[in-house]
Parts: structure tokens; sequence; C-alpha cells
């Protein structure tokens, strides 16, 4: 059996003295692809954040590559291969779409050019500000930012809230081909279940803080009651 | 000299010592919270370095400026890696009490090496005198210092606005928690901002000396106007911190020579009314 690319064991994580996560288990091969739903306020966020550095690890460990790396700050983490698109997008207002693209970029297959090529937007609007883009704009230069950083693993923290539904078709598809020519492993947040299950391997779904189920996507996305009671979201006919 | 075109001569000489004292202080704020009261420290630093170079080894002015700026640089690196770094998620009041106490300690021993006299220095005469233009006097002085400030304000803006290192400066007081996310190490970034910055404050205060005069209470007095440039310029904002230390230089001037008995209270008014208008700086984003 190979390696995991990561490996969570029974992490119990939250703020300060707040608790948010506990007795999170899950292993992802490298390639990998995995699904984190469940309703609002479950801690999919925190988890992302947890895996990112940015909340306190009260037990448990997260295994990269083989290394512990549970003590380490967050930009360790992405200089050994984490990629992290927040939920807020965080984009750098006072950066151009360029500078946002290379102030952190390290070597790889993801260069400016193959990041323009995947948004074409992005390259129309390289010498405006991070300020002056819309919100799906903002969300292509999120992506195409943590991109260039060439992760060998991307986290993507609902990349498509409250975003217009031809813009969350347009990034959908971005994602798919992202995932098919990538060389990575990539963790998906996401409200949207329908098209988080269509893009992953596998999935879990988390209720207050904890495991509640974690199966393959497509299982999963197959069985409408199950979604139903799991995350109370019916599904439109996917 | 009393014209108007004098009068703004002699402001923006002095508006441009402000902003060389103050750019530093602006960024490290902007990108790490870090309240430094102690900037003024290093300014005077700088200035107590020129001195004594000069007055007790015969070094000629602009060879001291260099060492004055590495002296600064030094001193506050020193000063982060043993004591401010301890702070940082410390809150602005312990960061105020520590900085301020350093203020105190670097002005008794400023008073307790050179005494509380004004430090004498003796100029070369090729910056003495002044130029004859317009049917105006320039001091020569003021024009090279004039000179020598914005050659550094070009130098600093190509490097924070073209530099990879510079755009990594500004996405880290942009967003220092998306900076750490991507990889970047903001802790050491802010320690070499932060040393540049002390370096330039380093520089300011040197050149301070023959305009403002050098005494131990330069790390308060001038503190105080350094704060008005970061408050009124915006944090982080390197053309803020430039159009609030002008109108800083020019607004001090023009009243202690207008309205003496008003003048010292003018700048206060100038700052509140800054603040009430834009509490974010005039270039200031957040």
């Amino acid at each position: 059996m190979t390696e995991p690319l990561l490996s969570l064991r029974d992490v119990r994580a939250g703020y300060g003295a707040g608790i948010v996560l506990d007795g999170i288990s899950f292993d992802l091969p490298a390639r990998g692809s995995l699904a984190v739903l469940g309703r609002n306020g479950v801690g999919k966020s925190t988890l992302i954040l947890t895996l990112m550095g940015y909340t306190q690890i009260a037990r448990g460990r997260i295994v990269w590559r083989g290394a512990d790396i549970t003590g380490q700050p967050p930009h360790r983490r992405a200089r050994a291969g984490i990629g992290w698109v927040a939920q807020e997008r965080e984009i750098f207002a006072t950066l151009s779409v360029e500078e946002n693209l290379t102030v952190a970029a390290r070597d790889g297959s993801w260069t400016l050019a193959a990041v323009y090529d995947l948004f074409p937007r992005l390259a129309e609007r390289r010498r405006n500000l991070g300020n002056q883009l819309s919100g799906g704009e903002q969300q292509m230069l999120a992506i195409a930012r943590a991109l260039m950083t060439n992760p060998a693993l991307l986290l993507l923290d609902e990349p498509l809230e409250g975003l217009a539904p031809i813009v969350v078709e347009e990034l959908a598809a971005a994602i798919r081909r992202m995932t098919e020519q990538g060389e990575g492993a990539f963790i998906l947040v996401e409200q949207h279940a329908d098209i988080a299950l269509s893009l992953t391997r596998s999935a879990l779904v988390l209720e207050r803080g904890r495991i509640v189920h974690s199966g393959p996507s497509a299982q999963l996305l197959a069985d409408p009651a199950a979604l139903d009671r799991l995350i109370g979201l019916r599904l439109a006919e996917a | 000299m009393l014209s108007v075109l004098g009068m703004l001569f002699d402001g923006i000489a002095y508006g441009m010592l402000l902003f060389l004292m103050s750019v530093g202080l602006s960024v490290t704020l902007g990108m790490m919270n870090f309240v430094n009261l102690a900037h003024c420290s290093f300014a005077m630093l700088g200035g107590y370095v020129t001195v004594t170079l000069m007055n007790d080894a015969g070094w000629p002015f602009f060879a001291t400026l260099p060492i004055a700026f590495v002296a600064a640089a030094a001193a506050s690196v020193v000063l982060e890696r043993v004591f401010f770094r301890r702070f940082y998620h410390a809150g602005e009041l312990p960061q105020c009490l520590l900085t301020i106490g350093i203020v105190f300690v670097s002005i008794a021993a400023a008073a307790y090496i050179y005494g509380t006299d004004q430090q004498p220095v003796q100029l070369p005469d090729y910056l003495q005198g002044s130029l004859h233009l317009m049917g105006l006097d320039f001091a020569v002085y003021r024009l090279v210092l004039i000179a020598i400030a914005l050659a550094i304000t070009v130098l600093l803006v190509v490097t924070v606005e073209a530099t990879r290192f510079g755009a990594k400066v500004r996405a880290a007081v942009n967003n220092q928690r998306m900076a750490r996310g991507l990889g970047i190490d903001v802790d050491t970034l802010f320690a070499v901002t932060f040393a540049l910055g002390s370096g330039l404050a380093g520089l300011g205060g040197a050149l301070a000396i023959a305009m403002l005069g050098l005494d131990p209470s330069f790390a308060l007095t001038y503190l105080i106007y350094v704060l008005i440039v970061v408050a009124v310029g915006g944090l982080g904002s390197i053309a803020g911190s430039f159009a609030a230390a002008m109108l800083l230089g020019v607004a001090d001037l023009a009243g202690k020579y207008y309205i003496p008995a008003f003048g010292s209270i003018l700048i206060y008014v100038v700052m509140l009314a800054m603040i009430m208008v834009r509490p974010t700086g005039l270039f200031g984003r957040r």
C-alpha cells in the first residue's frame, strides 16, 4: 500500500478554547479528490483552516507525505505543497491581477500562461487591481493564485458560493479541466453538493464537527435519500 | 525669507525629513499592526552616530550618513529579535507600554552619554550659505536635503511598486493571513522591512540635525509628528506618508511664521480635521 499524501488521525481542533472539530480521521491519496459536505456551521471551513494551520489543534496528528506537520505554521505548509483558496477569496486588493498571481508563485507546470489559458478573463484583466474585479473574477483569481504555487494538494473552500449560476457553471467546468490536467489532489468544500460530488472521487459529510458519513462520491450522488438525510438538501436531477 | 515661496521651500525640506522619519513606521505598522513608538529613537540614534563620527572621529558629513542608516537598522533588528517579536500578538496596550519604555530608556541613555545640550554640528562649507535664484535665497543644505529625500523616495517607490519583494510587502500589508497561506514568510519579511524602515529613520535623524537640532528629547518631540504623518497618511501607504509629511511640514512652518501665537496648535487642528474627513488617512484603505 502506498503512503497517503495527507492523513488526519483523530484531530480535535478549534479556536482558543472553543472546539469545533472532533475525532476527524481520513486519508487522501496522491491525486485523490475529496468533497467535504454538510450544513452551515458544521466545521467545514474550520477543517480547511486546520489543514492550513490557522486553528489550535488540541489532539491528534496531521501527517503530510509521511511527516508530522501538526505544529507547522501556515507558510511552511504552503511551501510544502498545500494550496489554499480561501472562502472569502481574500484577493490582495492593492496588487494587480498579475501581481496577485506572481507574488507567491513557485516553479512547476502551472505558469502564468497556463492559468491564463484556464481563465482567459484574467488575462484580459491582468493590469487591473484586485479590488476592481467582479465576484466571479475574484474567485477565478483566487483559484489561479493558488495554482501558481503549484501545490500537490489544493484546498477549495466554497469556491462557487455567492456566484451567478452562469459563473458557477463556468467555474465548475474550469475546476474539472484543472483536475483533469493537474497532477495534484484536491479537497472541495461546497454547498452545491451535486457539483461537488460530480467533481470528486470520495466524499465525507460533517455534522457538528464530526464525520458522520464517508464513501465514494458517486455512491452518495446516486442516493438522494441519504443525501437528504445527511445534509438536508434535495438535489435537482443530477 | 518670509515670502510664501520661501516658507513653502522650508516647509518642503522639513516635510522631507518627516517623511524619511515616518515612512518605515507606516509600512511596518500596516503590515504587522505593531505599534512601535520607539521609531524616533532610531532616528535619534542615527543623529548621534553622525554627530559622534563628525565631531570625535573627524568624518566628513556625507560619509556618516550610511553608517547612521546601518546603525539604526542594526539596533532595530536587535530590539525586534529580543523584544518586539514577543509582543506581536499581545495587543496594542502592551506594545505601547513596551515601546514607550524603550523611548524613555533611549532618552536617558542619550542624556547620560551626550548630556542634555543641543549637539553642535559643523556642516562642510559647501553645504552652507544659500543660492540666489529668481529673486529668492535657497539654503544650500535644504536643497541637498530635498534632493536626497526625493532620490530615496524614488528608490523606495520603485522597490515597493516594481519588485517582487515590494509586491510581497504590499501583499502582507494588505492581508497578512492570506500572504502566509500562500507561503510568504511574513515574519522574515517583516524583520527585513522593519530594519529598512528603521534605517531610513536613522538617516532622517542624521539629516535632521542641521535643521532641527539634536538633543535627547528628539525621540519624543518628533514622535508626535511622525505619528501624525502615519495617521494622516494612512497605514502602509508610501504615497500617503509622503503627502501627509509635506502637508504637515508646510502647515507647521506656516503656522509658526504667520500666526506664531497659535502656530504650534495649528498642526493638531489640521490633523483633527483630516482624521474627521478621512478616518483611514489620505490614501489609507482601512
